[in-house]
């Protein structure tokens, strides 16, 4: 069967030059550059689905603090907001292949106009396979609107705290299956806390089972951790700040993709993004979904440290 | 049904209702006879143990190089892509699945549609590795299949009319269903596809009549089994008796071996034979222990399910190597006695012979060139593993910088993916579709997923040769002996059948229909059917003629994870038509 690392291989594959230009021939993609999308008057925004606090449905509703942004981006486009559900591949590169730049071999015509909650990273935009060919040609990443990190929560029932990873050597902690949580919990310090550590489909689900008592933390990313902490308010649960030491990857950047052939619409939209990061808008729209925001680390360079909300 | 013209639907059930005049239902005893009847196939592997050989004798090395064309039948609309299906055979006609989960009933004779059923798929539906069908089964008055998003479908055989539908699993938590059904004794028996979303591999078993589940077996230790009787689920023991002995933590909660391959039944032993997938996740230093009963042959009781003993081929997989491909019963003489065996050609590159009533290793031996993730095997069949530079590295080691690279022999597609086997009752040999290539693993600390940083690893397939990457085999299961070879420029991904007239049949990615000579190897015929051949070749006899068929389509894995073995196949169209030849009556005599 595929496992995650096959996927990555798959895009290396499809980016291989001469295979990349036989399919780009075929491409039945529609053609949606920023005059196409004016024109159009709607703007498909890419998704994932049933990802609380980000995107989500409530009675046919997008919600989540990704949907607003993409109805504020549209907005400014002066078009009309649609939303485009992605059902999450194995990685990234996947789901760049599936909904921007080729479309899934099963729905060739379906993709969106952008895509959001993409990772931005020199590192993996510039990344070459084995044959030096670079893996991520076929996307323009753009638009960079918020830093992610890890977080721990914790039963305060429990745990008197988590001033470090260690406590899990002897407490139970739930993560999400197939994430770098998991990978990180289940190897680092040499397996100590493997044991401890329990596999749920997602954050919600680790956080019914700490309400049901069968685990004393939870590790996700912050938003989903502080979206579900509001959830569970009555729960006596609480974010911890330990540290994680020997993780690989501990804060990223977020921001958007649009394929290749479309980067005025990148523009357009950076342009409406980077107003609103730099205005503090940005920072308004993740506080009002009761969310922490910290800035993208590409502004750094730019404006300066951010300064230490917490 | 697709939805047709008024006139065309009264021509198909006007042919319908002409047909069913001399159409009988299939039963029990049909199917446990398919390997001895030769106007029939009723089984996926040409009876129930797998071999796929056929004691015709009509067509043969003398006389295969007049084998002609009788008629092609195009699956037709704009959907192609793989076509891995074997064609199954009843009362003169043919019954054949397509990609997209699609199936059609053939008049044998002259090639015309009977009926069509297009399963409606779901928006947004993502099979992990193409959108095949192996083929369906054959029971009384049912033709029944599984489809893509992970249902089984029953279809009047004779009108192909919805009989019953029923969902297997949740395709959104990454099920699907791409194997043909088994039918044993009464009941129908299945696996399930998955990728690596934390599903759990199971067996069930099911009244082909109504879809209702009769028993469960999941395939991962710590699982409950269950029998349903009145509609009640009663429990039936603990897959391995209890969690946690040969997984670390809750691993075994999303453990994979997924059965997606299906499986083969033995009379005499009265056992189901079903092949497990890897386990999850995908890292194997996150899961220390042999993680049963993932990449493993299980041998299970058709009545209730219980697990009667299993054979793991490669424990703690941490290549991708998968237990799924087929285990096929055959008995064999060795000073004076019969042996009870049972074969499988495993991904690894491995050939295992087992005592098939009681899972016992008896031999084994590469099949393939070159194997570097393990020295050999032990007396009890496990792996002497390469603890040198065998096993990729923990990306949870990686510290920010691209891991070393580990180039393993074979390649994660597989010494033999899940083209099946033949086995000759006349040769004593199996024929063996096997394919001759390597994978770079590195670890790849900066990735990605749903949002997230994510630890992967980048994989690279590589031709092991500039000639070839397929190699047909002809394997001595006593001896280990390669008795012949046949290599072929792209990978073989395609089915072999054996016959009583000394011939082995198979298809190539080129497009042809191959005949081989089953004692020397020798090429005897080739027919360019215009696609890529990854279908499963049968025979059988109609009108006093042997006839023999394949279905033509190029796709399947390979163009989807084909590495560098992407210039090799690039070049190849795709396709979707099932070739039906017939060996004319007057060429008979020549032999």
């Amino acid at each position: 069967m595929k496992t995650a690392f096959h996927t990555l291989m798959l895009l290396l594959l499809l980016a291989g030059s001469g295979l990349v230009q036989a399919q780009q021939a075929r491409s039945l993609i529609p053609e949606r550059t920023l005059d196409i999308v004016q024109d159009s008057g709607y703007l498909n925004v890419g998704m994932y689905r049933d990802f609380p606090p980000y995107s989500y449905e409530v009675d046919g509703e997008p919600k989540g603090v990704d949907a607003d942004l993409g109805r504020l981006i549209a907005e400014g486009l002066g078009v009309e907001f649609r939303p485009y559900w992605i059902t999450p591949d194995e990685s990234l590169g996947d789901d760049l292949r599936n909904h921007i730049w080729k479309g899934h071999y099963l729905a060739k015509t379906r993709i969106a106009d952008i895509m959001m909650r993409v990772p931005y990273d020199s590192t993996f935009k510039y990344m070459r396979d084995s044959t030096g060919e670079m893996i991520n040609e076929q996307v323009v990443f753009f638009g960079p609107y918020q830093q992610e990190r890890w977080q721990i929560a914790f039963d305060r029932d429990r745990l008197d705290g988590v001033e470090t990873v260690a406590v899990f050597q002897y407490h139970p902690i739930g993560v999400e299956v197939d994430t770098l949580p998991a990978t990180y919990l289940t190897s680092a310090f040499g397996g100590r806390l493997r044991n401890q550590v329990q596999h749920y489909r997602n954050v919600g689900e680790a956080f019914g089972a700490m309400e049901q008592g069968e685990i004393a933390g939870v590790m996700g990313m912050r938003a989903e951790i502080e979206y579900q902490l509001e959830a569970h308010a009555d729960d006596g649960f609480t974010k911890a700040g330990n540290g994680f030491p020997g993780m690989s990857k501990q804060v990223w950047d977020v921001g958007l993709a649009v394929r290749h052939t479309h980067r005025a619409l990148g523009y357009a939209i950076a342009a409406i993004v980077d107003r609103m990061v730099r205005s503090g808008e940005m920072a308004e729209l993740y506080a009002s979904h009761g969310l922490s925001y910290s800035r993208p680390g590409y502004y750094d360079d730019i404006l300066g440290p951010e300064e230490s909300e917490e | 049904m697709r939805s047709n013209s008024f006139g065309k639907q009264f021509a198909a059930s006007a042919l319908a209702l002409a047909v069913s005049l001399g159409a009988h239902a299939v039963t029990d005893e049909d199917i446990l006879n398919d390997q001895d009847t030769v106007d029939d196939i009723v089984s996926y592997g040409m009876g129930v143990q797998g071999q796929r050989f056929s004691p015709m004798k009509a067509l043969n090395t003398d006389n295969v190089k007049f084998l002609q064309p009788a008629w092609a039948f195009s699956f037709g609309g704009e959907k192609q892509r793989g076509q891995e299906s074997q064609p199954l055979i009843k009362d003169g006609v043919m019954y054949v699945t397509a990609s997209y989960s699609r199936a059609y009933a053939v008049d044998a004779r002259t090639g015309e549609e009977i009926w069509q059923y297009d399963a409606r798929l779901p928006d947004g539906i993502m099979p992990c590795c193409d959108v095949v069908n192996r083929g369906g089964a054959l029971y009384d008055d049912l033709f029944i299949f599984g489809t893509l998003d992970a249902k089984l479908v029953a279809l009047n055989k004779d009108t192909g009319k919805v009989v019953w539908i029923k969902k297997v699993a949740d395709y959104q938590a990454g099920y699907s269903m791409t194997a043909a059904p088994l039918i044993v004794k009464g009941k129908l028996i299945t696996g399930v596809s998955g990728g690596e979303f934390g599903i759990v591999g199971k067996v069930e078993a099911r009244d082909p009549k109504t879809g209702d589940l009769l028993w469960m077996r999941p395939t991962v230790e710590g699982h409950m089994g269950y029998v349903y009787k009145d509609g009640k689920e009663i429990e039936n023991g603990i897959s391995g008796g209890e969690a946690g002995k040969t997984w670390p933590g809750d691993m075994w909660k999303t453990g994979g071996a997924a059965t997606w391959l299906g499986g083969t039944y033995d009379p005499d032993t009265d056992s189901l034979f079903f092949g497990t997938g890897n386990p999850a996740p995908w890292n194997s230093h996150l899961r220390p222990g042999d993680n049963l009963f993932s990449s493993s042959r299980v041998a299970i009781d058709p009545d209730d399910g219980s697990i009667k003993w299993h054979f793991q081929t490669t424990p703690n997989d941490g290549w991708d190597y998968d237990g799924v491909n087929e285990l096929i019963s055959f008995d064999y003489e060795e000073n004076g006695k019969t042996v009870k065996a049972a074969a499988t050609a495993d991904r690894n590159g491995f050939f295992y012979v087992l005592n098939r009533e009681n899972g016992e290793f008896i031999r084994g031996f590469p099949f393939v060139d070159k194997i570097t993730w393990a020295e050999g095997l032990n007396d009890d069949g496990s792996p002497i593993y390469n603890t040198e530079n065998g096993r990729p590295g923990n990306p949870a080691d990686a510290d920010g910088e691209k891991g070393e690279t580990v180039v393993a022999f074979p390649a994660f597609l597989g010494g033999k993916n899940w083209m099946p086997m033949a086995y000759s009752q006349d040769t004593g040999l199996f024929y063996v579709p096997s394919n001759e290539w390597s994978m770079d693993i590195w670890n790849e600390p900066v990735n990605y997923k749903k949002g997230a940083a994510y630890l992967g690893a980048g994989f690279t397939i590589k031709p092991a040769n500039d000639e070839f990457i397929g190699v047909l085999r002809a394997m001595d299961p006593k001896t280990g002996e390669e008795v012949w070879r046949y290599n072929n420029p792209a990978p073989l991904w395609g089915g072999v059948l054996a016959t009583a007239g000394n011939l082995v049949f198979t298809g190539t990615p080129e497009g042809y229909l191959k005949a081989f000579d089953a004692k020397t190897g020798e090429e005897l015929y080739k027919f360019n059917t215009g696609t890529g051949v990854v279908g499963t070749p049968v025979t059988w006899e109609m009108d006093g003629d042997q006839y023999v068929s394949i279905a033509t389509g190029w796709g399947g894995a390979v163009p989807l994870w084909g590495g560098e073995v992407a210039k090799v196949v690039k070049d190849f169209n795709q396709g979707g038509t099932v070739w039906t030849f017939r060996l004319p009556s007057d060429r008979v005599a020549s032999n």
